[in-house]
């Protein structure tokens, strides 16, 4: 009993609302004070996978034009973490080159949080969307955009914060993660290419000693 | 009791062999599949609207079998066919039964003429036979004794060129006695001619799109290569028909699978309404590889059925698409094939009756469809909403959803009943299965208002006891924050 009341006041549980509500101290202490959370990190990148998930399901027809028959939230939930690590892995391997002071571990917790945000508006704006008409998509737009532009900002603030970089060459660096991440994609395509062209050969010369003896 | 076992399982034996029957059977009557689009655009499978009933070659017919033929028009006492092959029209009667009369040769000026190849076929409201014939390049028009009242040929006109090679195909005639003529090669519109055969004007002519990307390239490329690129030339007309109005419905060919089919008024504007997909040209999802079978639909000839309802035929696989007054795709059937029932090469669409009649080239045969209860339903209830009678189609449409439950537009149309009648919770029932965000959301504001001022006392109750509850718990706070500190401060 002790020991759940333990973590349930465990501060770094909470921080990512403190987070939430100051950027720029938040991040600098997840760098430098360890108040970060991988598992948390993950905890919330899962969550925010369910909620847009469930937004795709649920939301009102009025606002939502998706076939709620053809949402996978499965698949979804794995695209989301893929996308999720090779955005990290790619912008850990930008500023490795580029003097970046964060680490691996810094960049997956900042990510993670700043996707609160869109956990926070995604089940209001579901809620919401239940009770609204054709011409009052407006509300349900407005609070999903709001949720996702402040989750932006917070990803742009927390990878400024923990490389201390300056704005400019944060955007410099995220347009090379972005680059990163489309050659890293190319890489993994083209290896699995070859490796299935390498076994097929193997394959095949298995089948003719087959057929053979 | 071992017999009354016996008996049992004997029973139990030919119930289960009838009932393996039954399924077989249903299983196998139908050539082909019939389905039509959900609002996502997916295929979704339906009952039949149409089945064959019957088909009919020139031998069954009592005379010489059909050679090639290309058109057929159903006329108040009779069926025409346009054998174009044996280069004469067959006249049969509206049973299909027997021969009424074999029109190969006529009087022209006191000769004696003979057809060559008459390509399109129709019947004027003063019974007089409209023929288009393709080689001879004119267009005959008989009397009920075979004298030639009239011939259409050869326009003369500032916007027709000089060398103008006119090929008629299909010709259709109004109440007015304007013909109105499908030309070979003439992408400017339908030839629209008066009643004393003097060109007038085109119809209904189609804009060339062109996007700004392709434009952008044509800007670039050089005259060369220019002239080896694709030319932007409107397509052209295949079919047509006119309806009692004077509206003139048309088909054309349209690879991109948007409009196939017009609907022009007099002025020779287009006043077609292409439903909430804004897309009336056949099938809806088509792969665009490079078979045959790929691609957008071929529409090759339009009939119009009266109350708004108008069919239109697809050659390249063999489907018949039917579409009310508003564009809604209301249910498609046909196929290509060699098994009864299906198509090899349609050219031609009629209506017989509460029956449609398919001419089929390939097959030389003119074949029949009967509706279905489903069938006849839809028509019944798209005819009753055309006419305005929206209440007495919910019946109908309910029978519908009986046997398709997944049918939108019955779906829609008993949900819009209900919300004139004001019962707002079931009209939101319906319209969200009808996916109809508009109206659902006039049904859904209602009843959204209704439940506000029905329940408006309980909500500012709530409110307030919610702001007492508020204020008290501070204050106990406060209190017990203020005794601990004077705690504090005592024991200090």
């Amino acid at each position: 009993m002790n020991k759940i009341k333990a973590f349930f006041k465990n501060e770094k549980l909470w921080y990512p609302f403190h987070v939430f509500s100051h950027p720029m101290d938040g991040f600098y202490e997840i760098r430098h004070r360890n108040m970060g959370s991988v598992p948390l990190a993950f905890f919330l990148v899962f969550c925010y996978s369910l909620c847009f998930s469930m937004n795709r399901i649920v939301a009102s027809f009025v606002v939502n034009d998706v076939d709620a028959r053809t949402v996978n939230s499965l698949t979804e939930l794995i695209a989301v973490v893929m996308l999720y690590l090779l955005f990290c892995v790619g912008n850990w391997s930008v500023t490795c080159l580029m003097g970046g002071e964060g680490r691996f571990k810094d960049i997956l917790i900042v990510v993670g949080y700043a996707m609160l945000p869109m956990i926070l508006t995604y089940i209001p704006a579901m809620i919401i969307s239940q009770g609204i008409a054709a011409n009052e998509e407006a509300f349900y737009t407005i609070i999903i955009g709001i949720g996702t532009a402040y989750a932006l900002l917070l990803g742009l603030m927390g990878i400024m914060t923990i490389h201390n970089f300056t704005l400019g060459k944060t955007l410099i660096t995220i347009f090379l993660t972005f680059v990163a991440m489309f050659i890293i994609i190319f890489v993994v395509v083209m290896l699995t290419d070859l490796v299935s062209q390498v076994y097929s050969f193997f394959y095949s010369i298995y089948l003719e000693l087959l057929y053979r003896s | 009791m071992r017999k009354s076992f016996k008996t049992i399982l004997l029973v139990a034996i030919l119930i289960i062999s009838t009932l393996g029957e039954c399924t077989m059977a249903f299983a196998t009557t139908l050539p082909y599949d019939t389905y039509n689009y959900d609002y996502w655009d997916d295929i979704v499978y339906t009952p039949a609207a149409y089945v064959p009933d019957n088909s009919y070659s020139g031998v069954s017919l009592g005379t010489t079998n059909f050679t090639n033929p290309q058109d057929v028009y159903v006329s108040d006492d009779a069926v025409y066919v346009a054998d174009t092959g044996n280069a004469r029209v067959v006249k049969l009667n509206l049973e299909l039964t027997e021969v009424l009369d074999i029109i190969d040769t006529f009087n022209y000026e006191g000769e004696e003429m003979t057809f060559s190849e008459p390509y399109g076929v129709c019947v004027s409201n003063e019974n007089k036979l409209y023929v288009a014939d393709r080689s001879q390049k004119r267009i005959w028009v008989l009397d009920e004794d075979k004298n030639v009242t009239l011939v259409v040929q050869d326009p003369q006109s500032e916007i027709i060129d000089d060398d103008f090679d006119f090929t008629p195909l299909k010709v259709a005639v109004d109440y007015a006695n304007r013909i109105y003529v499908v030309a070979a090669g003439k992408t400017e519109g339908i030839l629209v001619f008066d009643s004393e055969g003097n060109f007038t004007s085109f119809f209904g002519t189609i804009s060339v799109k062109i996007s700004v990307w392709e434009r952008f390239w044509r800007k670039l490329s050089t005259r060369a290569q220019r002239s080896r690129q694709i030319l932007y030339i409107a397509t052209e007309f295949t079919g047509l028909d006119v309806d009692p109005d004077g509206f003139v419905y048309t088909t054309n060919y349209d690879t991109a699978g948007e409009q196939a089919v017009m609907k022009l008024n007099p002025k020779g504007e287009d006043v077609i309404r292409k439903g909430e997909k804004g897309v009336i040209a056949g099938d809806i999802a088509f792969s665009n590889s490079s078979s045959a079978y790929s691609g957008a639909s071929t529409i090759v000839d339009v009939v119009y059925r009266g109350r708004g309802i108008y069919s239109i035929l697809d050659s390249k696989r063999g489907r018949v698409f039917t579409y009310d007054s508003e564009g809604n795709l209301l249910y498609i059937f046909g196929g290509l094939g060699s098994q009864a029932g299906t198509f090899s090469q349609p050219v031609a669409i009629e209506q017989l009756g509460d029956k449609i009649l398919v001419l089929d080239a390939g097959r030389r045969e003119l074949m029949v469809f009967k509706s279905t209860e489903y069938g006849s339903l839809i028509n019944e209830a798209v005819g009753l909403r055309y006419d305005g009678d929206e209440t007495q189609a919910v019946d109908l449409w309910q029978k519908v959803l009986e046997l398709d439950e997944n049918f939108e537009l019955a779906n829609d149309g008993i949900g819009k009943a209900y919300l004139t009648s004001g019962d707002n919770e079931q009209a939101m029932k319906y319209l969200r299965l009808a996916m109809d965000k508009k109206y659902y959301s006039i049904a859904f504001r209602r009843y959204r208002n209704e439940w506000l001022k029905g329940n408006l006392q309980y909500i500012l109750t709530g409110i307030i006891v919610v702001i007492i509850v508020w204020i008290v718990v501070r204050n106990i706070l406060k209190m017990k924050k203020g005794k601990s500190q004077m705690k504090e401060g005592m024991l200090l």
